[in-house]
Parts: C-alpha cells; structure tokens; sequence
C-alpha cells in the first residue's frame, strides 16, 4: 500500500517538475525575443528611397500614414495608384500621408511613379519587407496589403487587395 | 506476369502528379493555390508541373529556372501559350490556369543529380497577387527510376534573389521580344500541350493496359460464356447482332470495374489485400475448375431451363430487352475474372487510390475494362465464325481452353498455398493433359500431323509433370528448378529471411534508420500474397550484381500480410496502397523521393536503381 503511495507521489512530482520547466521554457523563449509591435516594426524600417537614400517611416508619425505595400508587376496594385494620388492632393494639408513601398525594381518604380504622377515618396522594399506587413495580418504574403496608422502610429486598419475611393475616404476621414 | 508490373510501372511514371485540384473559399497558402511537382522526363528533359487552383493564375512572362551545382546547365524552358490579357503596363501578357507543364531541358552533371529551383509568380481573381514564389526539388537525372514526383519545398524566401530572378528577364521589359521568343517556342509547346491531358493520357494507358490484359488466360472464360450468349441466340445471328450482344457484354464489364475504381479512388483502401485473401481466391479458383469441367464436357454450361426461360421473359419486358441480361452476366464475369486479374489490378487501383479522385478512379478502370473487351468485341462481331462450329475439331479447342482455365485456377491460388502443394498441381495438370494427348496410347500407323505434334507436346507435358512430382517429393525450394532438391549440397536461395530485418510498425522502423548510422536503408513491404514480391526475392534479391550492392545498405523489411492497424498506419506514412513497394532511405535517414520500386523490377534495373541510391 505504502509502495502504491510512494509510486503515485512519485509520478505527481515528475509530472509537476515537467510542467514547471515546460512553463519556464515558453516563458523564457518569450523573454528572449521581446514582442514588438507590428506598427512599432512597420514604423522602425527604414528603406532606400527612389533617389537610393534611406527613409524612416516613423519620420510621419503624429499624420495619418497609409502605407501601401505593391509592385509593378500586380495588376490590381496598379489600379488603386490613381486613387491615392488623387486622395493625398485632397487631403494632404490635413495630415494624410501616403508611403508605397515597392516590392519592385528602382527603374521600373521610377517610370511608374513618373507616369502615374504619383505625389508620395515610394520606397523600394524585398520581399522580406513583406515579412513585416505578415504581422500586421497578411498572412499570405499578398500584394496589394495596405496599412493605415493613426496619428498615435497605431495601426487602425489593414486591406488586403484593392481599396475602392469611397471606403479609404469613409476611413481617413475618421482617422483625421 | 512480369510484362504487367513493366507496364504499371510505366504508368506509374505517367500518371503520378495527377491530384484533383478545388476551389477554396479562403485565400490559399501560395504553395497550395500553385501546386509545384517535377520530374524527370527523360535523360535530358525535366517536366515541370503546376497545378494552379481555381480563381488563381500564373504569368508566363514571370517563370525562372535556376540549377545547382554550376555544373549543371539549363536550355530555354518550354512554356506553353497562355491566354493572353491585356495590361496596360506591360502590353499584352499570358496568363495560366489549371494545369501548366513546363519542359525545361536540362544538361546534368556527371553524377545525374539536379537541384532545380524554380521561380513563379501569379494572383487570384479576387485582386491580389503573390510574391514571386521559389520551389526547389533534387532529381536524379537517369530516368531510370525516377518514378514519382520527389519531395519538394517551396518557399517563399531569400530577399531579392527570386524577385530579381524573375524580374530581370529581358522579355519582362520589352514585350515585343517575348513575342517573338513564343513563336519559335511554340511547336515544342504544343507537344508539351499534348502531355497536358493528363487525364485523357491516363485513360488511353489504362485502356492499353486493358488491351495487353486481353492477353492473359484471365479473359478466357469469358469468350465461352459470352459465345454461348450469342449461339444461343439462334444460328442467325448477324454480325451486327453479334457485335451489339458482345458490346453489351463488354459494357457490363466495365460498369463492373468502374464501380471498383470508384471505391478505389474514394476510399483509398487496401482493396488488394481484400480480394486477395486466400479464401476468396479459393472460391474463385474453384468457380474456374468448374468451367473447365464444362469444357471438357464433363457438363453442358447452362443455366436450368426454366430459369433462363424466366429470365429472359423478364429481360424481354424490361426497356433495352434482351440486352439487360447479357450486361448483367458482364457484371457478373467481371467478378469472376477479377480475382484472376488481381495483381495487375491491383497495382492499377494502387494509382488510383494516390489520387482519390473516384471520378478519376472509375473512368481509369472503365477504360481498362474496354480494353480487356476488345477480343470479346471481335468474337461477337465475327457472330461465331471465329468459333469453332462442331466436331472433335471444336471439342480439342474446348479441351485446351479447360487446361489452360485449370492452369489459371493453380496460378491464382499459388501464393497462399504450399509449394509442394503447387508443385503437385502443376504435375497433376500436365500429366493428365498429357495422357488426353494420348501419349501413352501408340498412335494409328498413318497418324494425321496434328496428332504426332500432339503427341510431342504431350510427352514434354509428360515429362515436365514429372519433374514436378519429383519436386514436390524431394522438397524443391523453387518451382522453376524443380529438380534442384536433388542435386546433393545445393542449397536453395533463402533470400528474404536472412537479407531482411524485419520491423513491425512505424517505432521499429524509425529505430532501424537511426540505427542505420549513415548507411543508407532499403525497406522493402512484403505480403505472402504479394506475387511481384515473390518474384523480387526469387530473381532480383538473389543476383549477384544487385546483392554487391546491397552490401553496404540496411535492409529492412515489413511483412503486411496481416494487415493490422500498425501495417496500416505504415502504409499511410508512405502512401503506399499495399506491397510492393520498396522505398529508399539516405545517409541522413531522409527518403529519397522519386526512387522507389514499385513491382517487378529485374536483376538489371534494380542494381540501376541500387546505383542511384547509393549516389545520395
């Protein structure tokens, strides 16, 4: 009988000491890699510029930043361009800021934002800059994924695919 | 039988990437809206395949191909026209949808090992497009065995490498060019479009795979039964009647075998293992005995007459007639002749159980079943005049045909029973047959030819039998050297108890790959019923050149007759159906895909094989 209690003692202590360092485990695998924010993230890069200098996003913090990841070669990136170019000319002096960030290459962005007459700076990311929008939700490492900051640099928003003028309208006008 | 597992093999290599592909509601994972398999297409080819879902689209303009190691080079890949868009950016571009198979051709290295990574990139409909995405696969450029699709992964990774790759192709920028480039490239594209038809090239290698089944003894009984169905239609009966009659017949065969498909292709089952369970092919051995009893007019095969008269009253008023009960006696034939076709059969229901496409599954066997009908068809055609009509002429005919329906009778049930057992069958068979040849009767002095070759077939048949008996009684090991029990000191080749170490489920397995320490693994899935199997430890396992080279692996072996749950799960892990199947593990314990065996291989191609394995 002593023996049986002995033996379940035995498996309650061995199983608690399992829980307790599995519990330590997941609790200093957190520690060692800090959470960070996905707009803290998207606000911390820093990326090369079409004229090749290197632009801090946090640079817009306190306006209400749209940042519009997209590239050349996605069809239905292209088409919402002429939108965002009409909407910062609009509401630009109210501190709306528009930021693509081009999974692309500098020339062919360059010749786009030329035709397009596009009115924001366009920065050129990799596809690991992706990576950062994957944080904020795009899950599928999609184009084209926009985010949109508040003015506290919160993200307040994110659109996977094409954004129509009416719905960034309703939602940048709440923001401002 | 070995023809058979040749063939299958080779559809194998035909049909292994053919998945059914669905729409999905959510936005799909980039690896799963496209799909990447490849393989090796020939020495000096690599298909690539992309199974694009639906709602989803690749662009021709944006595939990349890159090789490792540098030795390796790479000619202009073979993309097939796409459907043209109009962007207004880029000009006009070609977009693909549902399944694309690129030839990219390929000069290998030494060695025939290729790493292959390829660069796509495309959208859904719904308005968003994917980062270029990267699949790489190893391959093995010998063509020899590289039966499957290998083991892939595709990842979407390495900064701007595949963004650049894709992006910085001169027909990007100038679409002009990649119009002209297209042109040139269009012929080889169409012949690649022609592989395209996956399914349709399927269905025409099951309905040859059928045809070359038409030439076992499995079909025989059939041409009785169907001849009596049109005899007994009357003495005029046209060809046209005839044809119709059979093709009904044929019809109702096939039904048969779709229907098995069907199962097949949805439940993904061990079917084989099914109908070959040693008491099914006994009845169904025993069912061909029976024929050939009538055969060799020990009875007239016929259905009791009030019976018949009843059923085809019945089949009279039913819409389609008389031709609803020759389609159910071609259901019912095929149940006969299943069990006889079952190792081919089930290497065919092995194929399509991978897909689980039960649509796929029906149409493939429906094919088959075609197949092995069209010298049913040219029998009912010919409206009996192939037939012999009556006399002793018809009656040694029909004598033949009962040896041989006894013969496949033995061979059907050779793997479950003894082998003095079916050393004893055979020299019964043979000995008998011989004596109907009148060998031990003199012949008439002024004998007609065809009874003095009668005679020598029969005193070879003699003979033969006799040497059986003997190695039935003196414990032969082999049933092709019956003799070989007397030969003092010879000692029979036990291959498979002492080449293999024997595992019994997933746990043993892992163990003996670890244990493996750098060596690479055979595993080798073995049933009792397993012919092909048989036939591998009988002939390949025991060549001197295969047996060099399995010197320096691991062999292992899972024995599957029992088919419990731990077999199962064995089977599941390696989408194996049932055996054969041997399956190639590297120094690493990985498995090395695209290098399995599965049926019949010689001494040869295996040690081919062998090679490529020891390669990694």
């Amino acid at each position: 009988m002593s023996n049986r209690i002995l033996r379940y003692s035995l498996y309650t202590f061995i199983a608690l000491t399992a829980f307790g360092a599995g519990l330590w485990m997941s609790g200093s695998r957190q520690a060692g890699a800090p959470e960070v924010t996905a707009s803290e993230a998207l606000l911390a890069l820093a990326l090369p510029d079409l004229q090749g200098k290197p632009q801090r996003l946090d640079q817009w913090r306190g306006k209400v930043l749209v940042v519009n990841f997209w590239a050349t070669w996605c069809a239905p990136c292209r088409e919402e361009i002429p939108i965002f170019v009409k909407m910062q000319e609009k509401y630009g002096a109210k501190g709306l800021q528009f930021v693509g960030i081009s999974i692309d290459q500098v020339d062919k962005t360059q010749e786009f934002a030329r035709n397009f007459s596009i009115n924001y700076p366009n920065l050129i990311g990799t596809i690991d800059t992706v990576e950062i929008s994957r944080q904020a939700g795009n899950k599928r490492r999609v184009l084209p994924y926009t985010i949109i900051l508040d003015r506290k640099g919160e993200i307040a928003v994110t659109e996977m695919g094409g954004l129509t003028q009416e719905k960034l309208e309703s939602i940048v006008k709440s923001l401002l | 039988m070995r023809i058979f597992h040749n063939y299958l093999f080779l559809l194998y290599f035909l049909c292994c990437t053919i998945t059914a592909s669905a729409a999905q509601p959510e936005l799909l994972e980039p690896e799963k809206a496209f799909r990447f398999s490849a393989r090796v297409l020939d020495a000096s080819n690599i298909e690539v395949r992309y199974q694009i879902a639906d709602g989803y689209y690749l662009y021709r303009e944006r595939f990349a191909f890159a090789a490792e190691p540098a030795a390796v080079k790479l000619g202009v890949a073979q993309i097939p026209q796409g459907k043209i868009k109009k962007d207004e950016f880029f000009g006009e571009v070609q977009t693909h949808r549902g399944e694309l198979t690129i030839v990219v051709p390929v000069e290998a290295a030494a060695d025939g090992k290729v790493s292959l990574t390829a660069t796509s990139q495309g959208c859904a409909d719904v308005g968003v497009c994917y980062v270029p995405m990267e699949s790489k696969i190893q391959l093995a450029m010998s063509g020899a065995a590289a039966g499957g699709a290998a083991g892939t992964t595709a990842a979407v990774r390495d900064a701007a490498d595949p963004l650049s790759r894709i992006l910085s192709q001169p027909e990007n920028s100038k679409p002009a060019l990649s119009a002209t480039t297209s042109n040139a490239a269009a012929e080889d594209s169409r012949i690649a479009a022609l592989f395209q038809g996956g399914f349709w090239l399927l269905i025409a290698s099951f309905f040859g795979f059928g045809l070359l089944l038409s030439f076992t003894p499995c079909v025989l009984p059939m041409i009785p039964i169907l001849s009596g169905i049109i005899v007994g239609r009357g003495a005029a009966v046209t060809r046209m009647h005839g044809f119709v009659l059979s093709a009904a017949y044929v019809l109702g065969m096939a039904v048969a075998y779709a229907i098995a498909g069907v199962a097949a292709g949805l439940s993904g089952a061990m079917l084989s293992a099914a109908l070959q369970n040693p008491w099914v092919l006994g009845s169904f051995a025993l069912v061909f005995v029976i024929l050939a009893m009538s055969m060799f007019g020990l009875y007239e095969l016929q259905m009791p007459a009030n019976l018949q008269s009843r059923l085809s009253d019945t089949s009279n008023r039913l819409p389609g007639g008389k031709y609803t009960g020759v389609f159910a006696m071609g259901v019912l034939s095929a149940l006969i002749v299943g069990p006889c076709v079952a190792a081919p059969l089930a290497g065919a229901l092995l194929y399509i159980s991978q897909s689980r496409d039960g649509v796929l599954g029906g149409a493939a066997l429906f094919a088959m079943a075609l197949g092995m009908g069209v010298p049913l068809l040219v029998v009912g055609a010919s409206a009996g005049t192939l037939l012999p009509k009556a006399g002793s002429w018809m009656d040694a005919v029909k004598r033949f045909f009962g040896v041989l329906l006894i013969a496949t009778a033995i061979y059907m049930v050779s793997p479950v029973i003894p082998l003095a057992a079916q050393m004893l069958a055979w020299a019964a068979l043979l000995i008998v047959s011989a004596v109907y040849l009148r060998v031990i009767d003199p012949l008439p002095q002024h004998a007609h030819g065809f009874q003095r070759f009668g005679k020598g077939v029969g005193v070879i048949a003699l003979l033969a039998g006799a040497a059986f008996m003997v190695g039935a009684f003196s414990g032969a090991k082999d049933i092709l050297r019956p003799l070989s029990g007397l030969i003092a000191g010879e000692t029979a080749p036990a291959a498979g108890e002492t080449l293999f170490k024997r595992v019994i489920n997933s746990t043993e397995l892992d163990t003996a790959i670890k244990a493996a320490a750098g060596r690479p693994v055979l595993l080798d899935f073995y049933a009792d019923w397993c012919v092909s199997c048989k036939e591998m430890e009988r002939f390949t396992f025991t060549d001197v050149q295969v047996k060099q080279r399995l010197a320096g692996m691991v062999k292992v072996q899972v024995d599957v007759t029992a088919n419990n749950a731990e077999h199962q799960a064995l089977l599941k892990r390696f989408r194996l159906f049932g055996p054969p199947g041997i399956i190639f593990f590297d120094k690493n314990g990985k498995e090395i895909s695209g290098l399995r065996v599965i049926g019949f291989q010689n001494a040869e191609r295996f040690s081919g094989v062998l090679d490529e394995v020891l390669k990694f």
